[in-house]
């Protein structure tokens, strides 16, 4: 099970990582055709040569329309993508200055308990995604520049967080069962390994 | 107090709208309840969230009253957009009464359905800020620049210019760095974001405004509701046409201090001349036409909002 | 129960739940929607604050930047280059008492010149140091103290994000503060190092040593870091010349160090997997407290306390450096238990207007400034002060073999480097304001 679980998790991550890098592609590739354009109006390129002015503003280079509202929906996808490997890892950040003290059956009682809270706050957070990606439909919110749909963005960030629920689900079974039966279940028990 | 409301907005305290217009509504408010409705003003989004969310704000109850932009959230009140659209608007009085009036016969019941709107209002005339002088519509080409509605994106795309989306904040480290070339507001927000600073031409347009935005001033409706008479009447006496004449009246006096700033550090006001006019009205129209197309086909009836706009705009300009 | 009490009686709460091991954003979350129940008397605002709130903190352009210099830093490392650098940095000072640790300082400037953020500089700087420094002998918690400290140098040298707030909130000229940050931040820096080599001889044990490295070395090392001048120099160039802004240099950045590992032949499939997984884990921590922290702050806000501790502050009748103090005080305070960039969008707006008016004898944009540093320094102490300090959090959750009891204890040191160099902007001015025009 954990197996299964982790492969989702790593993939969920990955997935995200992908559309990250995307994102910081297609910024790179905004900022060139910016420059490009910018050069291509500019006094010097133009006293150099008007033909080479025109021919370079003729292939069209700019910014890509949009590039911001792509980015803001993108990386808001690929932030809910990388919420179960956080908590599948336990790589929330803790202090635990006072709870070292205790024994480690104790730690094992808290940890857990946290693991479960966590867990409803993420099913909530997910079933409040929902609700607000309704909202964004029924009201036809569009964005500002390229006009798509708003609830498009809530509806990939939804996705990732229904598989962010799954794997808290999983996580807060498996804290609770470490109790009763003793064994590990989860493979960084101890804080994040990177 | 018997009543707290919260009232929720995006600028800082001390700028302009705030300090002229919603801090002296709300002392009105308070003293003509006889201190029995308090107003607890949150600028700046500290009750969280970013603007485009202050209207499900209001409708959600998180905010009591919010004062925001429709144009935040495209695609939800497309009718507020008939006043931003290019050279329709005189002078941000007429324009505030005409938007009111065509607000209560078209709007309250519809785009506004879930809030109890208290005042509907323009700003003053907007303008281009930019670095490098802009006379004609050709001096557009290639410029770089953040437009401020959709429409008026819509529009600098048609006039060859280059739109460059960002958060207003983001507009003085975007000008300063040369990410974009100019940016298009009204004098009264120069101040704030320091525009007359970095760069050195401003272009208007004669007796002529290029556009403007839409405000509203909204309340929860089951707030508003639960009120008592005597106090609904608190705040129906405080809202309505007459404020959002005042409203808009005041946006436009508070341009006057940013724009002698902006002579005082020597920087150009081009002004156009009617004939230059003609020239980027003639080039503007498409984006008229395009946008009375785009509501009949979302079954808007563009037509008929642009012509009962452009009468009462007409019928409040003196 | 008034909305006020509730509002002074979430600071035990969230104390109490954080050191009870609660997750921070988990904490600050369940105080404030806690709060918000309590105060609104039902479920209904924070159920509608999580409709949006959740997607709308995510998909924030200016703190896409985080997970943009992450991945960097991770391609940086994961690549070599991070190894590259620092064998530079240690080339030269490693042989030092303490000098790998005044390296990553070192760094951590470097990198703050090209991030406006200091918990992506204090992430990124520790992926990148963190095993150095382990592998030297460094204490745990000397090391994360370290880089804690270091990461604050991300906002305190330009550009920064709370400037940017702070010129928008007060309306003052965002190129001037950026300026006027300079010399402080240089001085941070300093101060960090110094810090450092008097720690080491009061705690010998508390760092190892390293033999000297020969002068041919050195060169070599140095000319090893070319890459990563390169993407730096274009980083930094980029977003000073005005090529780009900071997410879209992050963009770059990314992309450059990337494109080297790549080049080198150092990044295939699994390699950028490890990156990405090493990415989303802080990312998603990081992202999960700003949430957290959204809500408590909304909370804190509609309860009035910050407005009402400050009110108290000004109603005293005190002179201007007596009220000066007081709200420098008042950040430290807040400082251990807020998030910064919450913290001045909701005491600035207060406090800005009663600073303004005072006399310090200087001009009123001077003021404006120089009290915009000050408050710079301050929440950027908050950062590193215990028990709440982001950047405590975020490097102690990367280092898991070091307690965080560990790390309490020496960043004391940077902490009291920070207060003394605070004393002497506020006795001297002239230091924040030499390098402006006139
Ligand atoms: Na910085
Ligand atoms: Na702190």
């Amino acid at each position: 099970m954990l197996n299964w679980v982790e492969r989702v998790a790593r993939a969920m991550a990955v997935i995200g990582g992908i559309v990250l890098i995307a994102l910081i592609l297609l910024t790179c590739m905004s900022v060139l055709g910016r420059g490009l354009n910018t050069f291509g109006h500019s006094s010097l390129l133009e006293g150099l040569s008007q033909g080479l002015a025109d021919l370079l503003l003729a292939t069209g280079v700019s910014p890509i329309n949009g590039d911001f509202e792509i980015v803001e929906a993108g990386v808001a996808f690929a932030i809910f993508s990388f919420l179960p490997i956080c908590q599948l890892y336990a790589a929330h950040a803790t202090v635990d200055i006072f709870t070292s003290t205790l024994s480690p059956a104790k730690n094992r009682l808290i940890k857990a308990f946290w693991e479960v809270v966590l867990t409803a706050i993420i099913l909530l957070i997910t079933w409040r995604l929902y609700a607000g990606m309704e909202s964004k439909m029924s009201y036809g919110e569009t964005t500002f520049l390229l006009q798509f749909p708003v609830w498009w963005a809530y509806a990939a960030s939804f996705v990732s967080a229904v598989v962010a629920s799954f794997v808290g689900l999983y996580c807060a079974y498996a804290r609770v069962a470490e109790i009763i039966t003793g064994r590990h279940y989860l493979p960084y028990t101890e804080g994040a390994v990177h | 107090a018997d009543v707290t409301l919260r009232m929720h907005q995006f600028l800082p305290e001390q700028a302009n709208v705030p300090q002229n217009i919603l801090i002296p509504w709300i002392k009105k408010i308070q003293e003509e309840s006889g201190g029995r409705i308090e107003i607890q003003h949150f600028p700046a989004m500290q009750l969280g969230g970013k603007p485009p969310q202050l209207m499900d704000q209001v409708i959600d109850g998180i905010a009591d009253i919010v004062w925001t932009l429709p144009g935040y959230t495209p695609g939800r009140f497309s009718r507020t957009e008939v006043f931003e659209l290019p050279f329709t608007m005189t002078n941000a009085e007429a324009v505030s009464k005409a938007y009111w009036e065509l607000g209560e016969e078209l709007m309250l019941d519809q785009d506004f359905k879930e809030i109890k709107v208290l005042g509907l209002w323009v700003h003053g005339p907007g303008l281009i800020h930019s670095k490098e002088p802009i006379r004609s519509v050709k001096d557009l080409n290639g410029v770089k620049l953040r437009a401020p509605t959709r429409v008026t994106n819509a529009m600098f795309k048609n006039l060859g210019a280059t739109p460059i989306g960002m958060p207003i904040p983001a507009v003085p480290a975007a000008l300063s760095k040369g990410v974009i070339d100019a940016t298009v507001i009204p004098w009264e927000v120069t101040g704030a974001l320091k525009v007359s600073e970095l760069v050195t031409n401003h272009t208007t347009f004669g007796d002529d405004t290029l556009y403007t935005a839409t405000f509203v001033l909204a309340m929860n409706k089951d707030r508003y509701n639960a009120l008592p008479d005597d106090l609904k009447a608190v705040i129906d006496a405080n809202s309505g046409l007459n404020f959002s004449a005042f409203a808009g009246k005041q946006m436009q006096a508070d341009d006057a201090a940013p724009r002698k700033a902006a002579m005082d550090r020597g920087n150009t006001i081009i002004d156009l001349t009617p004939d230059q006019v003609a020239e980027w009205k003639a080039a503007a129209a498409k984006t008229t036409t395009d946008w009375v197309a785009e509501m009949d086909a979302k079954g808007l009836d563009g037509t008929g909002l642009l012509s009962k706009a452009t009468d009462l705009i007409a019928k409040h300009t003196k | 129960m008034s909305m006020l009490e509730l509002g002074y009686l979430s600071f035990p709460v969230l104390l109490v739940l954080i050191f009870l091991r609660a997750p921070i954003g988990l904490a600050m979350m369940i105080c404030g929607a806690g709060g918000l129940y309590l105060a609104m008397g039902g479920s209904s605002m924070v159920l509608a604050k999580l409709k949006s709130e959740t997607y709308t903190t995510f998909s924030s352009y200016s703190l896409t930047i985080i997970p943009m210099f992450l991945l960097m830093g991770q391609f940086a490392s994961l690549s070599g280059m991070s190894t590259s650098l620092f064998k530079a940095a240690e080339s030269w000072l490693g042989h030092r008492k303490g000098g790998v640790a005044m390296a990553a300082v070192g760094a951590c400037a470097g990198f703050g010149a090209i991030c406006g953020s200091s918990l992506a500089t204090a992430a990124t700087m520790s992926r990148v140091a963190l095993p150095e420094l382990r592998q030297y002998g460094y204490a745990g918690g000397f090391a994360t103290a370290t880089l804690a400290a270091g990461g604050t140098l991300g906002i305190l040298i330009p550009p920064s994000v709370i400037l940017v707030i702070y010129a928008i909130l007060t309306e003052q000229n965002i190129a001037k503060l950026f300026l006027a940050a300079f010399i402080p931040g240089i001085l941070a820096a300093i101060g960090y190092i110094i810090t450092i080599s008097i720690y080491v001889r009061v705690y010998p044990k508390a760092a190892g040593t390293k033999a000297p490295v020969p002068y041919s070395e050195r060169m070599k090392a140095l000319l090893d870091v070319w890459p990563v001048l390169l993407v730096f120099g274009l980083v930094v160039g980029g977003i000073y010349l005005g090529w780009f802004t900071p997410t879209e240099g992050a963009s770059v950045g990314a992309a450059g160090t990337g494109l080297i590992a790549l080049v080198r032949g150092n990044l295939n499939w699994g390699v950028l997997k490890a990156s990405i997984i090493a990415t989303a884990t802080s990312t998603a921590m990081i992202f999960f407290i700003v949430l957290g922290a959204g809500f408590y702050n909304s909370f804190l806000a509609l309860s009035q306390v910050p407005q009402e501790l400050s009110g108290w502050v000004v109603s005293q009748g005190f002179s201007p450096w007596t009220v000066l103090t007081l709200v420098l005080i008042f950040y430290l305070v807040f400082g251990c238990l807020m998030d910064s960039l919450s913290m001045i969008l909701l005491t600035i707006p207060i406090f800005f207007p009663v600073i303004s008016v005072l006399d310090f004898g200087m001009s009123q944009e001077h003021v404006a400034i120089w009290f915009g540093i000050l408050v710079l320094i301050v929440v950027e102490v908050g950062l590193i002060t215990p028990p709440v300090g982001m950047n405590l959090f975020i490097i102690n959750a990367m280092a898991t073999k070091t307690k965080m009891s560990e790390t309490y204890k020496a960043v004391i040191w940077f902490v009291a480097s920070d207060l003394v160099r605070v004393v002497l902007l506020v006795l001297f001015p002239v230091i924040t304001l030499f390098l402006l025009p006139d």
